[in-house]
């Protein structure tokens, strides 16, 4: 197996030979590029992905802004009835939501999926067709979501969804099932794109880059990756309870059955908290990578940015219940959100404050990057003064809900998401086209985008002191309103303006434009290493990294990189190749192959959605069968893409560095994948766990009296039923390890009843006492987690037989069983669930009882 | 559509801002104004330092060997005053949460959340006294308000006396109010309720002390109505009794605003229109231009001798003498 | 610094054979403080609301168990620091940055991480139980 190498004395590398370097860059090519023609839909490479990803975003970018300066004209006078209460209900909802499902969050993914791989000096992200996969989900579910407004149907319930609005027929109709359903499913593919980030910066660093050494970026991705994985899911736990709500009537926040409309408000918020880091953290990520360019220098105090990103990531969990100061919970509960929420504005405050002390010791060269850049501090400091502000309670309860909080939203948001965003945007233009912006037509974009949006948002936050509230269409002339209202509609279009001048240089078609100088700004990270004009494979080789810096600070590096000096190469084997490394110090573990151009995973997504639109018209057939095709689709990218079988266990991966060519268990990005998925799967299910303990703590009858609990003897039975078929699956795994073909396969597929038994016993304790979802929280609770359970067991008989069928042919044997160990995780995670599961529906009310 | 400006503006000409949180009628107020003003100082004293720093950092010489200097800048400018600073405001703001969340009231006030209305209860000296959208509050008794609300979350805010509490189904949640001046302020719902949120307000009248018992008693006592007056007639036949209530009649409908006096308020519509014949008229007939999505029912055929006489008679509900 | 040989003996068998997780030269101890923080605010939050919800008005009680339980918390944080400080090398200002091509520098990089994630959760945790000594009641 590996040897252990000291990638600081590898031997020198073969003298160059030009016709050998021909050679393998030809081979590169036909191994990296994109499909001609139409059949570019089928590309699944991050520089085509992430291109489309960024796109798509700012398009949704720009339908929400339209909604916005609807919004504006609409509020621009007093007694305006242009749009009318029904359509403007629908616009800021749609506007709220577009923005932060839309366009936030997945500009970070579209950013870090196009960038990543590159500053990482890799040639791709581990798992391509993830990323092709959750493209394709987001666009689907985005244009579903959007696309309800000219049917006139949009969600008008606000983009915060609250309960009973949303939950009762009677008040809200198809808009909230396309918000709840659109959404789930653009969550999914968020949470997919987090996976996928997460096991990039882990495991797909060149060799070398240390920890310590790893970029900036890549620290705020991490930890930006990690925070969705435990902020999304809570989301589609309250997503799931208000769908059953909806559609099947599951008593989960109606009062007259138990229920209770603050569940939605924790469970959404517990989300919509860390959204908000969650969209403002990859942002600044982008100015400490281009600062550092412009400064000439690396950034002061590199640790306690890092510091400062884990700090945040944390403590935004803590900050939910600020947005529920008035609700009318118990001081002290206040007092610590409060406290939180005034604790995080430290460590955000620190980045401020390293990007200053980087100024200090530095000249910073002028450019267009930095303009945006100096925009977003001036901005962003202001909004983060403000929510210094709105997190002492009594403030917030005259700022609540009024446009003081509009402004200082809108604040934190354009300042330290947009303006960096737009700074990101001007300085790895000509890193992803090749072409140089036109810089004059770019300054006049930031002045009149800083200007108008200053115009458009400080005199809001008079508005809302004149006590005007959110969400209103309408207002009175006497109310005193009118000017700042005229003001603001003003400054929103000058800031739209300004947006569009930017937007145009972007579009701007440049091909007969000279290329830019490679490097064009100077910059240390990889990424611009990339050569002009671009090649399909990004880095010619992949180089040892032991800097920090490596284009300042390791000379001679990209010479090197271009004749192909370093590790990978070529494509002997026409193979799309990654080498993947150790989290810590990212040493070579294995070379990865990953899956090339496929129209499956489009096939996929597609049918996904249409899983998910036909369910928001309850056309439960058809959704079935489109459910079959996504399976069918799923199964056979599965089959034919992972997990291969290498034709030689080992490869030259270039400078004396034999590395392995497949790997399984806890080395393979496929098993961390699994484990990171599972993760969040897991938040999700403590989603549901909060929801039953809510309960308990909010009402008396909850868990009821014995009688009305599930069977004990059932839940038991079925506890063990679904342990012994974890078991089962646990005995394949190392029955296969010692040669047992024939016997692994056995116990994976009797696996399968067995769990439906289990889950069976369950539903039968619950049947049998005549529980029943609609009548009582409780009853909803116990089936919610029952069908949960359900849930995941129709994914794991899935894969059950497929592990199955994989040994069968022999693509899964005692050599190669990643499928059957990834397998096993998921196992391991339904065992967790269903030992949970059967604590809170049999031992928990049972020692109430006792109490 | 809502084209009644013209209406509207005499009779509120002088209460422009009356939604204003730094208006100073009301203890609570007057406790974040102070907060207000600290923060606001606070705030444009940091902004300026911190932007300031960054503007000289870019126009003095280059000094490399200012990098021990710029750590200590992070340490103790990122790290160590802003902790002292927020933990300071953190005590601050929590102590004048305590002061302003009093357990008891000098008079107790529940408002129930309606769409797109408010029904308002106080406890008289012979049971409740029902009336809606408007509330009259004594000078400078702290009034505790308990709100519910039966259909969606709706918020009680009235910007000039104090801050807003959440209606929320199936609680009950209370804020306390002392206004300390008199005058009539705007009450808005400041949670999003869906439909016509935009539309629902009140008026908040604060009122001395012996104005105030004068016109709560008033208010508890039964309308006067002529049994044979015509209006009452009109309002008895359309069936409007179902949903309103009018004390001292026959009408006991829960569904509805309480219109037993509703002559005596200012305004109509959950404070949006003023109580004017004609606003009463269209209101009745053409209900939905005045407000959309409003549960009530429009009533266009009504019209002539009889629409007259049923707005004649809704107005004569007054506590005139 | 920059070109410094990359040898360091390995004590951890063969290069990233497993994650290691536990010993030395794991990550976990730069979040492990600020789990610290999260675990002794959830419970606070728990304390609170189901005394509100389930005993009584009276605060007395869990100002002093969230208290207790904030003592207990910055304990383990002041271990995890001199953890960090002796076993990793951690210190609290550096002049220079950490970019030592080795494993002693990437602990010493995560030890000085770890120290300041440390002392900001220790503060979060302090800031925590302050609102139990200004409400006496629920």
């Amino acid at each position: 197996m590996t040897q252990e190498i000291d990638l600081s004395k590898l031997p020198p590398p073969a003298p160059y030979d030009e016709a050998r370097d021909k050679a393998q860059r030809s081979r590169l090519a036909k191994a990296w590029q994109g499909p001609p023609g139409w059949k570019i839909v089928s590309a699944v490479n991050n520089s085509f992905i992430g291109k489309w990803y960024l796109l798509t975003s700012f398009a949704f970018f720009v339908f929400a802004g339209i909604l916005a300066l609807m919004i504006r004209v609409q509020l621009a006078a007093p007694n305006n009835d242009l749009f009318g209460q029904q359509l403007y209900n629908q616009l800021f909802t749609l506007h709220g939501t577009a923005m932060m499902f839309l366009f936030a969050v997945p500009i970070f993914e579209a950013v870090a999926i196009l960038v990543l791989p590159e500053i990482l000096g890799a040639r791709d992200l581990p798992f391509p067709r993830l990323s092709a996969f959750g493209y394709w989900c987001f666009l689907i579910g985005g244009v579903f979501v959007c696309g309800s407004i000219l049917f006139g149907v949009a969600p008008d319930g606000g983009w915060f969804m609250y309960t009973p609005l949303s939950s009762n027929e009677e008040y809200s109709g198809l808009g909230a099932d396309i918000w709840l359903l659109g959404l789930s499913f653009i969550e999914v593919s968020s949470i997919a794109a987090a996976v996928e980030l997460i096991v990039g910066v882990l495991k797909c660093r060149p060799p070398g880059m240390r920890l310590n050494l790893m970029p900036l970026y890549c620290w705020y991705v991490l930890v930006v990756a990690g925070m969705i994985l435990f902020a999304f899911p809570p989301l589609i736990a309250g997503d799931l309870l208000l769908e059953m709500e909806r559609a099947f009537g599951w008593a989960f926040f109606d009062v007259d059955r138990g229920g209770d409309p603050l569940l939605w408000q924790h469970l959404f918020w517990i989300f919509g908290h860390p959204e908000v880091y969650i969209i403002f953290l990859p942002s600044i990520a982008l100015i400490a990578t281009m600062l550092p360019t412009f400064a000439g220098r690396p950034m002061v105090g590199h640790s306690w940015i890092v510091l400062s990103a884990i700090g945040v990531a944390f403590l935004s969990f803590g900050l939910w219940v600020h947005h529920m100061f008035t609700t009318g919970l118990p001081e002290i509960s206040l007092g610590f959100f409060s406290a939180a929420s005034e604790a995080v504005a430290v460590p955000t405050g620190i980045q401020i404050f390293c990007f200053i002390a980087t100024m200090l010791v530095s000249k910073v060269r002028p450019s267009v990057p930095m303009l945006f850049a100096g925009g977003a501090l001036a901005i962003f400091v202001f909004g983060g003064l403000t929510g210094v502000m709105v997190a002492l309670v009594p403030f917030d309860w005259q700022a609540h809900d009024s446009y003081f909080v509009v402004a200082h939203l809108h604040y934190t948001l354009i300042g330290g998401m947009l303006f960096p965003l737009m700074a990101g945007v001007c300085y790895w233009y000509p890193f992803v086209t090749q072409k140089a912006m036109n810089a004059r037509a770019s300054r006049w974009a930031f002045w009149l985008m800083f200007g108008g949006f200053n115009l458009a948002f400080l005199p809001m936050h008079w508005t809302g002191i004149m006590g005007m509230p959110r969400r209103v269409w309408t207002y009175d002339l006497t109310d005193g309103w009118a000017v700042l209202n005229m003001v603001s509609t003003v400054g929103a279009f000058v800031f739209a303006t300004g947006f569009a001048v930017l937007a145009i240089n972007v579009l701007w078609p440049r091909g007969k434009a000279p290329f830019v100088a490679r490097n064009l700004w100077n910059a240390g990270t990889m990424e611009w290493a990339a050569e002009v004009p671009g090649k399909p494979w990004g880095v010619r080789s992949i180089p040892y990294i032991h800097t920090r810096y490596p284009l300042w600070e390791q000379p001679g590096l990209v010479d090197g990189i271009d004749r192909g000096e370093w590790f990978l190469p070529d494509a002997a084997e026409g193979k799309r190749e990654l080498i993947v490394t150790d989290i810590l110090d990212a040493r070579p573990l294995h070379v990865q192959r990953v899956g090339g151009p496929t129209f499956l995973t489009l096939g996929s997504a597609f049918c996904l959605g249409a899983v998910f639109i036909l369910a928001t018209y309850h056309l439960w057939a058809l959704a079935l069968a489109f459910g079959a095709g996504f399976v069918g689709f799923t199964l056979w990218w599965l089959w034919t893409g992972t997990s291969e079988i290498p034709e030689r266990p080992h490869k030259d991966a270039g400078r004396g560095l034999t590395l392995p060519t497949y790997a399984q268990g806890n080395r393979s990005p496929g098993w961390w994948a699994v484990f990171i998925t599972m993760t969040g799967d897991m938040t999700a299910f403590m989603g549901l766990v909060f929801s039953y303990f809510f309960y308990w703590t909010a009402l008396p009858d909850f868990p009821p009296a014995a009688s009305q609990l599930p069977a004990f003897g059932g839940l038991l039975a079925g506890l063990a039923a679904l342990i012994a078929a974890w078991l089962m699956t646990v005995a394949a795994r190392s029955l296969l390890g010692q040669g047992a073909r024939r016997a692994a396969m056995a116990l994976l597929v009797g696996s399968v009843p067995v769990a439906a038994a289990g889950l069976g016993g369950w539903a039968w304790a619950a049947w049998a006492v005549g529980l029943d979802p609609t009548s009582h929280s409780f009853d909803a609770m116990v089936w919610m987690l029952i069908l949960w359970m359900g849930l995941h067991l129709i994914p794991n008989a899935i894969m059950q037989i497929y592990v199955a069928a994989r040994i069968w042919a022999d693509i899964c044997n005692p050599e190669y069983r990643a499928d059957l160990m990834n397998l096993t995780l998921f196992g391991h995670f339904l065992a967790l669930t269903a030992i949970v599961i059967f604590a809170l529906l049999a031992v928990f009310p049972l020692m109430m009882g006792a109490a | 559509m809502r084209n009644l400006t013209l209406l509207t503006v005499p009779l509120l000409a002088g209460c422009a801002g009356r939604h204003n949180w730094l208006s100073s009628a009301g203890a609570e107020a007057d406790r974040v104004e102070g907060l207000f003003w600290v923060l606001l100082i606070g705030a444009a004293v940091i902004w300026s330092a911190v932007i300031g720093a960054a503007v000289y950092a870019q126009r003095r010489q280059v000094d490399p060997g200012l990098e021990h200097q710029a750590r200590w800048f992070i340490v103790w400018g990122g790290a160590v005053i802003p902790t002292v600073l927020v933990c300071a405001l953190l005590i601050w703001g929590l102590v004048i949460l305590r002061d302003i969340t009093p357990d008891k009231g000098d008079l107790t006030v529940r408002v129930d959340g309606e769409r797109w209305w408010w029904r308002v209860t106080y406890d008289g000296p012979d049971g409740d006294v029902v009336t809606a959208n408007e509330i009259r509050l004594p000078l400078d008794q702290t009034a505790l308000f308990r709100l519910t609300s039966d259909d969606v979350i709706h918020s009680f805010w009235v910007p000039a006396i104090g801050g807003k509490m959440d209606m929320i189904p199936g609680r009950e949640t209370t804020l306390a109010l002392t206004p300390n001046k008199t005058g009539n302020w705007g009450g808005l719902c400041a949670e999003y309720c869906g439909g016509a949120h935009a539309l629902m307000r009140f008026d908040t009248v604060v009122m001395e002390p012996d104005a105030f018992d004068a016109w709560l008693a008033a208010e508890a006592a039964p309308a006067r109505v002529a049994p044979d007056d015509p209006g009452f007639a009109v309002f008895r036949d359309e069936g409007c009794g179902a949903c309103h209530t009018i004390r001292g009649t026959d009408a006991r409908g829960p569904v509805g605003p309480d219109l037993t006096h509703v002559g005596a308020r200012a305004r109509l519509g959950a404070g949006i229109y003023a109580m004017t014949a004609d606003n009463m008229a269209r209101w009745i007939t053409d209900t939905h231009a005045m407000k959309p999505d409003a549960d009530m029912p429009p009533y266009p055929d009504l019209s002539g001798a009889r629409l007259e006489a049923l707005v004649t008679f809704l107005l004569s509900l007054d506590h005139a003498e | 610094m920059r070109y410094e040989s990359d040898k360091q003996p390995s004590r951890f068998g063969p290069p990233g054979y497993a994650p290691r997780v536990i010993d030395q030269g794991s990550v976990w101890i730069m979040v492990a403080a600020p789990t610290l923080w999260a675990l002794h605010f959830v419970a606070s939050y728990v304390v609170a609301a189901v005394w509100c919800a389930r005993i009584g008005p009276s605060l007395t009680e869990p100002r002093w168990i969230i208290a207790g339980m904030a003592v207990v918390c910055v304990a383990l944080i002041v271990w995890l620091a001199t953890q960090a400080v002796r076993r990793y090398g951690g210190v609290f200002v550096i002049f220079e940055e950490i970019t030592e091509s080795s494993e002693r520098g990437r602990d010493k990089f995560i030890g000085h991480v770890s120290l300041l994630l440390c002392i900001l959760s220790g503060v979060a945790i302090a800031f925590t139980v302050i609102p139990g000594f200004v409400f006496g009641s629920c």
